[in-house]
């Protein structure tokens, strides 16, 4: 059976013109995806069961157990975690988060590790941005600024940037100029009509050396700013004004590095400078297929984006102290529930020493690094493969997701339900 | 010698990132891209072991030669391996310096660990060996 218009649940960019031959509970060939999409949504190695530490081994239990063992972990805790929750759908969110406030727990999702510092950025400038249907539209400028949407994002340039036809450009592909920004002359640096080389950590600077130039005030530029030239950073400024429609996507490159929100809030204020020539805007290149449904769903229920602390039993929000990074770090919470994400393997070792002291459920269909740390897992249904949910877009379009074929797996909602109204049975003891 | 070691996607580490204990997701991220002349430097040949240290341990990987970056840098896919000796202060912002950690880099005749032995190490428990 073929299914079209399938929506890939892998990175931000969450295409929706996916097609996929599906035969009996299996995926077994895919279109129009990129590499990343396709080998997730053919995807093998699930785990068939829940699975329980039991000293030097692992020994299977049911789901009933499972949830059981999850729902006394969190109400036991003191200080429980409640941890990942970009790689599942908004409704499993809107549950974590009432979890989350019954134990007076710490909420925070992944974007603290990858886009947290641009909210802290958009928190104090704001974020001028757009849906990338505008940008596909009406862009003749497109900056990439620390990221590499070849290998990040692999159709991003063929479905909104580079090779995408736009209704207001007569030949976009010859009329639409791209500059990549990096200090890695990566893949899409290479095929930039300018690439913009910078020293490392020298972004900041770059940033107001092209506010100052979009100022008219050149005379003040040195003859070069971390690495580039006078005449370049001259060179991108003019392209700049000259457009008619700019837009920035910046990446990691920016988040990561030394200055980490201020950069952003240097770039948003560089596109505030370039609105007074022209029009631009500016937006995040988001990495998993729903961290900015983790954001959106964190926000509208607690009024905060990330790293949500429901210990004063209200929602209180201060990232370096309530993220999970810190938490771990500081080894201060003693139980951890993590959902659809994988932080033994992204996250700094000094957290995973703590990990391995705390007792750990995780929500995840395969087994990944965090396992190893885990007393329970819990496989559930893949969002947009065997689980259908509303996910937002990198550009803040939801987008419900599909499902494509059906399995015996619960989805993360499903399992999440359960453990909910078994901790809110217990507490109204 | 040392490095400034930046992490971050590569497609082949985003194809297995699904199959974490897959020997493909453990040569991705624990492959080093360096300058050809620093490895010229250390004597390195494609492939060959290295002892990459940090701030907070080290870890062995496997330096390749890629064009990607500069001389001093060098670029690690995200991964476990990386994240084993990146530290993990914040600055308050609830962000560790994924990208700017200075390494010191030298050959070694260890191996690579799997990324199951990374986490027994740390305390974890390997489940599909």
């Amino acid at each position: 059976m073929i299914v079209k218009d399938v929506v890939c649940p892998f990175c931000g960019c969450l295409c929706d013109d996916i097609e996929v031959e599906v035969e009996g509970d299996r995926v077994v060939s895919v279109c129009n995806a990129c590499e990343l999409g396709t080998t997730k949504l053919m995807g093998e190695k699930r785990m068939k069961g829940p699975i329980l530490r039991d000293g030097d081994g692992w020994r299977e239990i049911t789901y009933d157990e499972a949830i059981r063992y999850a729902a006394d972990m969190l109400l036991s805790a003191e200080r429980p975690l409640l941890y990942g929750w970009s790689g599942t759908h908004g409704e499993a969110q809107c549950v974590g988060v009432h979890m989350a406030e019954l134990v007076r727990g710490v909420i925070d999702n992944t974007s603290s590790v990858c886009h947290g510092p641009s909210i802290l950025a958009i928190q104090e400038v704001g974020h001028p941005g757009c849906t990338l249907g505008v940008v596909k539209n009406r862009a003749d400028l497109v900056i990439y600024w620390g990221s590499n949407p070849i290998d990040a994002h692999p159709r991003h340039l063929s479905r909104y940037t580079y090779y995408a036809d736009g209704f207001f450009l007569e030949n976009a592909f010859r009329d639409r100029k791209v500059i990549v920004v990096d200090i890695r002359k990566t893949e899409t640096a290479n095929i930039a009509d300018e690439f913009v080389q910078i020293k490392p950590g020298g972004d900041y600077a770059v940033l107001s050396a092209l506010r100052a130039l979009v100022r008219g005030k050149g005379e003040t530029i040195p003859r070069t700013v971390s690495g580039v030239t006078r005449e370049q950073l001259i060179r991108v400024a003019d392209l700049c004004k000259g457009a008619k429609f700019g837009a920035v996507y910046f990446g990691l490159g920016l988040t990561m590095t030394p200055g980490k929100y201020k950069n952003i809030r240097n770039a948003i204020e560089l596109v505030s400078e370039l609105s007074r020539h022209t029009k631009f805007t500016i937006s995040a290149m988001r990495g998993h297929y729903n961290v900015y449904g983790s954001n959106e769903v964190n926000t509208w229920m607690t009024g905060y984006p990330f790293g949500i602390d429901y210990s004063r039993g209200i929602a209180f929000y201060n990232p370096g102290e309530t993220t999970a990074v810190d938490i771990l770090a500081r080894k201060e919470c003693d139980a951890a529930l993590i959902v659809g994400s994988d932080p033994a393997a992204h996250f700094p070792r000094r957290c995973l020493d703590h990990l391995a002291d705390i007792p750990v459920v995780q929500l995840d269909p395969y087994p990944n690094a965090t396992t190893a740390f885990c007393n329970v897992q819990i496989p559930v249904a893949v969002t947009g493969i065997d689980a259908e949910g509303t996910a937002y877009r990198m550009d803040g379009v939801p987008i419900r997701t599909r499902k494509v074929l059906s399995t015996d797996y619960p989805s993360d909602e499903e399992i999440l339900s359960r453990m909910y109204a078994l901790m809110q049975e217990e507490r109204e003891r | 010698m040392t490095y400034l070691m930046i992490t971050g996607r590569t497609v082949n580490q985003g194809v297995t990132v699904e199959n974490k204990t897959s020997p493909e997701y453990a040569e991705e991220t624990s492959t080093c891209h360096m300058h050809e002349f620093d490895m010229l430097e250390l004597g390195l040949d494609d492939r060959d072991a290295i002892l990459v240290t940090g701030p907070c341990g080290a870890v062995v990987m496997r330096a390749v030669a890629s064009r990607e970056v500069e001389m001093g840098t060098v670029f690690v896919p995200y991964g476990p391996y990386a994240n084993h000796i990146i530290d993990a202060g914040t600055h308050s912002t609830g962000m560790p310096d994924f990208k700017s950690h200075e390494v010191e880099i030298e050959p070694t005749d260890d191996e690579p660990k799997t990324v199951h032995k990374l986490m027994e190490d740390l305390g974890g428990l390997a489940y599909d060996r």
